[in-house]
Parts: structure tokens; sequence; C-alpha cells
């Protein structure tokens, strides 16, 4: 009601087209209005939070690193070379790379940052993505070796993925995990200044930057978590750039004198995460679910068309997208699965389906919307809304109703880190617990040949869908609003970085 | 005096120990599950049963109330599930922020109650009066996250005349030394800051404030009413004191009682009332981080704010107590 009443004044004050009003400001300055704080504090190891990443990656480098249409690329890592069985991992660093304090990094910082904080005990989230990882050896300050107890194919991507920023060594023994959260030091092309937490972040240049300099002195970062106080803040001038606020404003905001606004579709997928029982023990009725769904009408209402409609979970340009596969919108072939199956419009199909609301744009109206749509055709759903903690908790439970509605984040578009993680019966992640579907997913794990391991995800993908084991959506999209005065590069992924900013 | 008010303050320590087992009966009654929240996607099942043990969450209720408890007591709230730094760390990052917002807010709206207040008693019987009391009744109806909104919008969107986000502008940094950023700012002599802190509380302290000025107008205007009907303020009168005079050194000292103890009560309301206004303006205290922690079932920082709430409320019991005993020379003589 409270949300609904501040969208209705908004949209009431939008109607009187005020103008956006630049304020002065420092050229050498940009003000980004950020929807939430890094989690975990300054220590980019400890959590893995996907809006985290652009925040992180302005003060911290990870050894490799992606280019903005998401290719992996060389970074603090020159060179690598997986084994064939890809047991082991060669890694070449860069010599020229300092970190803020000025100590010059070298493997044994990379040693200690992915092998030798677990070992100290140091409660880290990437020890979950480094479970494969044996030892690191250092031959050289310039090189190191990882040495995995299983074939780890994926681990390049890892490096540029959650959690995978280098801290330094000597530095974080020297203070301690806690005062290295409050003063960070990293390598990146941002120093930390200051920090308030779910306040404020001011990042200043690092002139000794081994990578291009940025552009801009300084980056303020303003965390403001509510969508129309950060139309507000782009709308009165006081923000530069502003992310995640509602497609009807961006509409509007563009069309104010100085600023521009975009949707752009970035790697998250919005999906049905499906059980293989209770109403969905039936493969007929899952399929009827999948078919009911105009995903086509769902982009056009609630992101402006711009959220390409997926079969696969998977988006266009990744490894696993399948381009010559759609899984059809079919009510009347829906109707007909449920008829084989005894269910009518008169005789539901009755299942549960759980949803958030506003933890990604527009994930409750889609809710109902697919609600609407199953009636059509003779499924019944009772729809619960809960909260993000909520659906972790139900999840981890194997407590998630027979559909939930989510967006899952994979920045690196790598197949495994979609399907892998949300098909894996192993994973308390995965509420799709049927054990053929989870062999294959298990076996895709440790394949070593790229080529080989692609075709698998991708065969695995389209097996999913056509099973219903899996009802993927969209294409998340990205809403942006920025003065026009402002320049940046635009990431597949969403990562907005302000060594990437310009004025002009 | 003082025997008195510590008499009555002993009754703070039972009724802190009540709450406190309340909020972990409550939280742990909730079906959630910090060891899993606070474990990556892709932790396996026995990663989290291992958190679950390493946290305590395998033992009998009253077992992890006595340990939470005894750990509060030596000054360890425990550390935050989802940020995983110490939530007493947290708090004192956070409290003096809201202390400060509140501490405005209760300025604005004692300003506005007392002055409105006068205003009002001055219309008794005029003409005036029904739209005074109107007005006061739409301050009280408006709620505060419209007025946040309404304000945001006015002075921040339409006039551009006051800034609504966070604590500071972007160019200027942060005065620390205790975390009460217009004292800090004052001390070390940075009035850029100063300043730059003072426009950035108006407009937050004002929406959280207004709506809590229109009841201290109220009670002080009938209070005035009241007095006015005493045999002293006759006598007063009679012995030829001007009106004003009569106001200010006989009436309104009586009057203010009840006023001073309506607003203590709504001082922890208030306190506890920032949550919404703190999320809008992107103001930095402790009700955003009670949201984040909500948001994220983080059990350790809900405890401690709840448990903060509780000695604030108590702390500002205490106070009034005092001032009251200060004011009333009835309680004095006893």
């Amino acid at each position: 009601m409270t949300a609904l009443s501040r969208r209705g004044l908004f949209g009431l004050l939008a109607a009187t087209g005020l103008p956006a009003i630049a304020q002065a400001q420092d050229a050498d300055t940009a003000t980004i209005g950020w929807p939430s704080d890094v989690a975990g504090g300054w220590d980019p190891n400890v959590r893995f939070a996907p809006d985290a990443q652009s925040l992180l990656k302005m003060v911290f480098d990870q050894p490799m690193d992606q280019d903005p249409s998401l290719k992996l690329i060389p970074h603090i890592v020159t060179a690598w070379k997986m084994a064939p069985d890809a047991l082991s991992l060669e890694l070449t660093f860069r010599d020229d790379v300092r970190f803020h304090n000025g100590d010059k990094l070298t493997s044994a910082d990379f040693a200690y940052t992915f092998m030798g904080r677990l070992k100290a005990g140091h409660k880290l989230d990437i020890a979950n993505s480094m479970r494969s990882v044996a030892d690191i050896e250092t031959p050289s300050p310039t090189t190191a070796i990882m040495r995995f107890k299983t074939p780890s194919p994926t681990m390049p991507v890892w490096l540029a993925f959650l959690g995978s920023y280098i801290v330094p060594k000597a530095y974080m023994e020297q203070v301690g995990p806690e005062a290295f959260a409050q003063k960070p030091v990293g390598t990146g092309p941002y120093k930390l200044l200051e920090y308030q937490m779910n306040a404020r972040i001011v990042l200043e240049r690092n002139d000794a930057y081994w990578g291009p300099k940025p552009k801009l002195k300084r980056i303020v970062v303003e965390i403001i978590k509510d969508p129309s106080a950060r139309v507000a803040g782009i709308q009165s001038g006081q923000l530069d750039l502003t992310v995640n606020v509602p497609v009807r404003e961006v509409a509007r905001l563009k069309a104010l004198p100085g600023l521009t606004g975009e949707l752009n579709p970035i790697q998250r997928v919005v999906l049905l995460q499906v059980r293989n029982d209770e109403g969905f023990t039936d493969r007929n009725v899952r399929l009827a679910a999948h078919h009911a769904i105009d995903k086509k009408a769902l982009s056009q209402a609630f992101y402006g068309g711009a959220a390409v409609p997926l079969s696969a979970p998977a988006t266009p340009g990744t490894p696993g997208f399948l381009e010559d596969y759609t899984f059809t919108y079919d009510p009347k072939l829906a109707a007909e699965l449920l008829a084989k199956s005894g269910y009518s419009v008169d005789k539901p199909a009755k299942i549960r389906m759980a949803t958030t609301n506003g933890t990604f744009p527009s994930d409750f109206d889609m809710a109902r919307a697919i609600v609407a749509m199953w009636k059509k055709v003779g499924i019944e759903a009772e729809l619960e809304v809960i909260e993000i903690s909520k659906y972790f908790e139900l999840n981890r439970g194997n407590k998630l109703p027979e559909a939930t509605l989510y967006g899952f984040d994979n920045a690196t578009g790598d197949p495994e880190i979609y399907a892998g993680y949300l098909l894996n019966p192993k994973l308390p992640f995965s509420p799709w617990k049927d054990p053929v579907l989870g062999e294959k997913v298990l076996a895709l794990f440790n394949v070593a040949d790229e080529a080989q391991r692609i075709a698998g995800w991708r065969a695995l993908n389209k097996e999913a869908a056509e099973t219903g084991a899996t009802m993927p959506l969209l294409q998340s999209v990205q809403t942006l609003v920025r003065k026009q005065s402002l320049n940046f590069t635009k990431y597949g992924n969403g990562w907005i970085l302000g060594q990437t900013f310009s004025r002009g | 005096m003082i025997a008195t008010l510590l008499k009555r303050q002993a009754t703070a320590l039972p009724i802190l120990l009540i709450v406190s087992a309340l909020l972990f009966t409550a939280l742990r009654l909730l079906p959630v599950d910090p060891a899993a929240m606070s474990m990556p996607p892709n932790a396996t099942k026995a990663e989290v049963e291992a958190a679950r043990v390493a946290m305590g969450l395998d033992r009998p209720l009253p077992e992890q109330y006595a340990i939470w408890i005894g750990q509060v007591a030596h000054g360890d709230l425990g550390r935050s599930i989802h940020v995983r730094r110490p939530v007493s760390t947290l708090l004192a990052d956070t409290l003096p922020a809201t202390i400060e917002l509140a501490v405005a807010a209760m300025l604005i709206a004692g300003s506005l109650g007392l002055s409105g207040g006068l205003i009002l008693f001055a219309l008794r019987d005029n003409k005036a009066e029904p739209l005074a009391e109107t007005a006061t009744t739409l301050m009280m109806s408006v709620p505060e996250f419209l007025w946040a909104l309404l304000f945001i919008f006015v002075f921040g969107v339409a006039l551009q005349a006051l800034p609504f986000t966070g604590r500071l502008d972007p160019g200027i940094s942060r005065p620390v030394l205790t975390g009460f950023l217009l004292f800090d700012a004052a001390w070390l002599g940075q009035w850029k800051a100063f300043a730059s802190a003072l426009l950035h509380l108006v407009l937050p302290a004002a929406a959280l404030g207004i709506a809590f000025a229109p009841p201290i107008m109220r009670v002080l205007r009938a209070s005035l009413i009241d007095i006015y009907h005493e045999d002293y303020i006759r006598q007063a009168r009679l012995r030829g004191l001007s009106e004003t005079r009569i106001l200010l050194f006989h009436a309104l000292q009586n009057a203010g009682l009840p006023t001073l103890t309506l607003m203590g009560v709504q001082f922890g309301i208030l306190f506890g009332g920032s949550l919404l206004i703190e999320v809008i303006y992107a103001y930095p205290g402790m009700g955003n981080l009670m949201v984040d922690a909500v948001r994220n079932a983080d059990l350790p920082i809900i405890q401690a704010v709840g448990l903060t709430y509780c000695i604030v409320v108590l702390t500002i019991n205490a106070v009034v107590d005092a001032l009251y005993h200060v004011i009333n020379p009835r309680l004095r003589a006893r």
C-alpha cells in the first residue's frame, strides 16, 4: 500500500513536468545513486553479492576480467593455461601492479587470497567457489599454479566472477580482516577515501594505477534504496547517474532536458524455478504451465519490450543460448496437455507459486500476470509473496512451492553458472531434485574439453526446458538514467564502472 | 529527590531483561534459518549444517539465550550474519546518526508544537479557531513518509533548495570523531561540513517531526485553558500583572508539565519511527540498518537494535522523570 501510494504520488508530481536542473558540480566528480551497499564491508572475498560487483571493481582488481561484450580477457593475469584434464591451471601475472599502500602485487598475494585466507580460517564466500582447489604453488613472483581436486574447467571464469578479488597478504595479515574491511587496500583504479555504511562511498582516483587512468578524479556513490528517491535524485540534479528505477520513469526522465535513459538487457535470467514433485509431479502440467506463458507480452508490459523472451536458462550472446530453439507460447497446446492429465478450466490443476515484491523490477506484477495466464488454460495457482531472505530460507529447506519467480544473476554468462546451479540436485539452491537430469548436470562439471562442455550444457538447457525442469522467462533489464554530460561504458552484465566515466 | 529517581529507575533492569527475552524468543520462533542465510547459494547442505553448529543454533533455546545475554552483558552483541561485522561496530556507526535525526525532529516538533499551542490558545473562541484546528488535524493525518516525499518534491526537486540524500554534499569529507556529525564538524571547526550536515538534516527531521507537533499544540492549549481557570491566575491579574507575564511566568510553567510528559513519550515513538524516513532519505542511521537486517533475517542485528530501542526509551523516561522533578515543585518537596 505504502509503495503504491509513493508511486502514485510521484506519478502525480511527474505530471507537472518539472525539468531536471543540473546542479553546479565539480566536473571531475561523478555522483551515482546506487540501490545497495557492498555486502560484507570492504573485504571483497567475504560475500557473493552481484549488485556489489560494480563497487568492488573500482577498488580491487580481479585476476581475470571481462570486456563489455563479456568476453574473458587478461587483467592481472596476462596468460593462463588450463591442463587438458582441467586439474591444474597455470597463471602468469603482471609485474607492474602495486597495491594502494605501495606494496607490489605478486603471486604470493594471489595464493594467499584464494588459499591462505581460507586456511587461516577467514569466513569467506570464496570458500565455495574455490572448493575444488587443492593447492596453489608459486614458483615465481609472477607465476602461480592452481591444482584442483576435481576437474575445474570454469576456474578462469570464476577468477573474474563473484568474490574473486586479490587482496594484499602482508597488509591483511598485519591488520586482520576486521580492520581491512574498514580500510581496504586494493590495486584498483580508485582508492576508498570515505565509507559510511548504507549511505556513502567516496572513491578517489589511484594515480599509480597500472592500467588506463580513470578520467574522473572522484566518484561518490550515494546508497539510495528507495527507487522514488533515486528518481527524485536524478531529476533534481543531485545525482549524475542512477540505476534500477521503474521502467515507466525511464521514459519520463529521458524526455527531460539534460537527461537520458536506457533499458539495458543484462545477464540476469528471470525464470520460474520449479519442483519435480507435488503439483508439478506430472510433466504435462509443468509443460502446460510453460506453454501458457506469453513471454513477449510480459516483456512488453513490464520492460517496454526490451527484455528478450528466453526458452533456455541462458541469455543471448552467451555460449549456452540456443539461437535456433524456441519454447513456444501455445495456450491451446497447454490446454491439451492438461486435458491429457484430466485437468481443465473447470477442474484446474492446483499449484502454489511464490514471488518476491521489489527484488527485481515488476516481479510481483509479473507473477500476477502469470497466474492469470495459467488460469485461462486450467492451472490455478495460489500466489504467495515472500521476502528475499524467506526465499533463501525456503530454498535451502527444499520448501519452495511448485513454482517460484526469481532473477538469477550470472555476470560471466558461462552456462555452468546458469544450469549447473539452477538444476544441481546436490546444491540446496536447486528445488529441482530429479536424479536423472541431476546426474547429467553433475557429469558436466567434470568435462574438461571446452567445446564438449559447452555442447553438453546447450543440450542440457534444451532438455531441461522440454522436460519442464525450468521455465526461463525473460532476460532481465537494467534501467539506467544519467545526465547527458556523463558518458560511461555499457557492460553486458550491468556493471557500472567509474573508471569508464568521462564528461562531455 | 535523587533517591526517588534511583528507586524509579530500578525497574529498568528487569524491564530490559524481559524485553530481551521476548525479543530473543520471538525471533527464534520465526521460520528463518540464520545459518542458511549466512552461506552463499552454492554452499552444500553439510556446509550449512556446519555453520549452524558454529553459530550455536543447534543448542536448546534457553541455552542460546543464556549465552547471548551473557555476551551482551560483556558488551559483545554478536556478529552480523549478512555483513559479517561485529554488531557493536555497526551500532556505533549508525546510532549517533539516528539520535541526531531524532533530536532534530523533536526540536522541530517541540518548536512547532509550543508555538502552535500558544497560537491556538490565543485564537480560542476566535473565528479563526476552527481553521487552526483543521490545520493541526491535517498535519497529524498525513503520514510521515508522505511528508517525506512531498518535502523531497517541493524543496528538493522543484525548488532545489535543500539536499535530500545522505548527510553531506559529495565534495565534502566527513569529519570523524564521535559519529554525531554536527558536533564533530563544529568541534573540528569544519564549518562547511557543519553547514552541509545541517542542510541535509532539515528535510528528514522536518518530515519526521511535523506529525508530532499537533498533539503538543493541543495538549499545551488544553492545559493553558485549564490553568487560566485557576484561582492563582485570577489573583495574578488582580495584582496587576501583565497578560504576557502571567502567561510566561505562571501559566506556561504549569502547563508545561503534561506537555513535557507527552514529548517524552513522543520521543520514544519518534525514535522508532525513523525507519522509513531513513530509507527514503538514504540516511545512514539505525533505522536503515534495521530495515536491511529484517530483509536479510540478520537476527543478531535485529536483536541488538531492538534492545537499543528499549534502552533509549528507558533512558528518555529517566530523563523526563528527572526533568519533571526539576520543574514540578510538589515532587521536589516529597
